[in-house]
């Protein structure tokens, strides 16, 4: 599961969207697809984000790619786009995209919308990376997983107690044997002393 | 392609040559010959009824199954017999476990035998001629389980296919009302998963948060398809674009992912509370060996003394007993001198 591109668009009510912000990691195409690959992402980027009304997240599939939108409009009109194939898991794209508008809206002002050429925003390159594999990156999923493994561990320490147990109740007949077997002793010796004592 | 019993056909053979070449002085060894190959053929044969059995069992599996996948294949919306295919696949299943079975009871067999066979050249061919067919019928029911998974994979993809189709066809709110039905169990196992990992296991069917999984595809916007369509100069492949609206679906599906959670951590408070409970039965076992231990220790250390004890009289007593003696030898000598 991977992801193939994030993009920050400018959607506003009337004429046409810019993007923003955008990385994207095209390292799985052979090097002379990437430029076209590029443009067909930024492109699809575009038109999606057109087409998703305020305030709504969309998932749009294509051939083998996956885009997720969610267009939070408000004051700044921003829409995030997030292009994946299809393994990627819904819900933690939309939770990235969240994060990313929010951060975006924090770092750039809205002034400088109007020059794309200005804006750097660099953690997306960094959020792009981090969210390769959703599972350590997505909070829930992470703790999920870190739930999961606990409970293997745990079943495992159920099957040793399970061990021990059995082990315990071999010793206890051995340790009950042994008693007999030691009493049945003490008797004997006994026995000994009372019976010949003439000699 | 079943085993086969051709015996008859090479002691036919064997007749045929015998009389064209008419070796008189070989007679004899070839009826010992044949004699021996009538004694054994009693163990053989029932090596032999038994692949057979299994090679039938095979066949018939594979018929069923065939007729499983071609009712997979059907594509109508509506007249979908699922409650066929549902038994049907019960019945291949069970016949596959069944077959199993006797292929691994076969192979015991066939051990039992290489345990009791004599060490004879011929012998050792009947050995490998049996592992040989064991190796074959596995293979075979290998190759059988494939297919009945692939055809159990193209059964689900239809399935979801047809729905869609359903859901085409009938509007969406309808399709939004009513939640994604789990019929078979087939499509049960392949659920999305609200994370969208690997971890099927633990959900459990929270209604809701389920349902909207799949209850959320609109209809084909033809509309602005079609007009998207139109802008484009592209006159290549038509893209289909599907818009599915996923508004209520990504809340909920947090929601069912948290939930998820939490039913997680109630579950690992259950198993500790469990391994709590086992340690503290294990303890009251644990008591009792110690008392046992502590009783074994006082039970020897006084068995100890006593022979200690013992072994102290016994070494004071020699005077006791010379002195015995000594009055013994004196009775002795008072009755001889008297005599």
């Amino acid at each position: 599961m991977k992801i193939y591109s994030l993009a920050v668009v400018l959607v506003p009510h009337t004429g046409a969207s810019t993007i923003l912000a955008h990385a994207s990691d095209l390292s799985s195409f052979s090097f002379y697809q990437r430029g076209s690959v590029g443009e067909f992402m930024t492109f699809f980027s575009k038109t999606v984000a057109e087409r998703t009304p305020q305030g709504q997240r969309q998932s749009v599939q294509e051939n083998n790619y996956v885009a997720h939108v969610y267009n939070r409009g408000g004051a700044e009109q921003l829409a995030g786009v997030i292009i994946t194939d299809q393994e990627y898991p819904v819900r933690p794209a939309f939770s990235l995209l969240t994060k990313v508008l929010d951060d975006f809206t924090a770092k750039v002002p809205q002034s400088s919308f109007g020059n794309t050429s200005a804006i750097s925003f660099g953690e997306l390159n960094a959020y792009l990376q981090k969210y390769q594999d959703p599972r350590q990156a997505d909070a829930i999923m992470k703790v999920q997983q870190e739930l999961d493994e606990t409970k293997i561990i745990l079943h495992k320490t159920i099957e040793s107690v399970l061990q021990r147990g059995e082990k315990l109740d071999s010793l206890v007949d051995r340790s009950n044997a042994l008693s007999a077997q030691s009493k049945m002793f003490y008797k004997t010796a006994k026995k000994q002393n009372s019976c010949c004592v003439i000699m | 392609m079943p085993v086969q019993d051709r015996t008859n056909e090479f002691r036919a053979c064997v007749e045929s040559i015998r009389n064209r070449s008419s070796l008189p002085s070989r007679n004899a060894e070839a009826k010992q010959r044949l004699l021996n190959g009538n004694a054994k053929r009693g163990d053989k044969s029932e090596f032999s009824r038994m692949a057979a059995a299994i090679g039938k069992d095979i066949s018939s599996t594979t018929v069923k199954l065939g007729k499983l996948a071609q009712l997979a294949k059907r594509k109508t919306l509506f007249d979908d017999r699922p409650v066929e295919i549902s038994e049907l696949t019960h019945i291949i299943k069970q016949d596959i476990a069944n077959i199993n079975r006797q292929i691994a009871s076969l192979q015991s067999y066939v051990k039992q035998r290489q345990g009791q066979a004599a060490k004879s050249p011929a012998a050792k061919q009947v050995e490998e001629h049996n592992n040989n067919v064991v190796m074959l019928l596995q293979s075979k029911l290998a190759n059988t389980s494939m297919t009945f998974k692939d055809v159990l994979e193209i059964r689900t993809q239809n399935m979801k296919e047809s729905r869609d189709r359903q859901e085409q066809f009938t509007h969406a709110t309808a399709a939004a009302a009513n939640p994604a039905p789990s019929n078979s169990l087939l499509f049960g196992n392949r659920q999305p998963d609200p994370m969208g990992d690997g971890s099927l296991g633990r959900s459990s069917m929270k209604g809701k948060g389920r349902a909207h999984q799949n209850g959320d595809l609109l209809a084909l916007d033809l509309g602005s398809a079609e007009e998207g369509m139109g802008g484009q100069n592209d006159g290549g492949a038509f893209m289909q674009m599907q818009l599915v609206e996923q508004q209520d679906t990504y809340i909920q599906q947090r929601s069912t992912a948290i939930e998820t959670v939490e039913a997680t951590i109630a579950e690992l408070g259950q198993i500790f509370t469990q391994l709590a409970q086992m340690v503290a039965e294990q303890r009251e076992t644990v008591q009792r060996i110690d008392a046992d231990t502590v009783d074994i220790a006082s039970n020897v250390s006084g068995a100890q003394r006593e022979l200690l004890k013992y072994y102290a009289s016994i070494s004071s007593n020699r005077w006791l007993m010379l002195k015995i003696f000594g009055v013994l030898i004196v009775f002795f000598l008072i009755f001889i001198l008297v005599s």
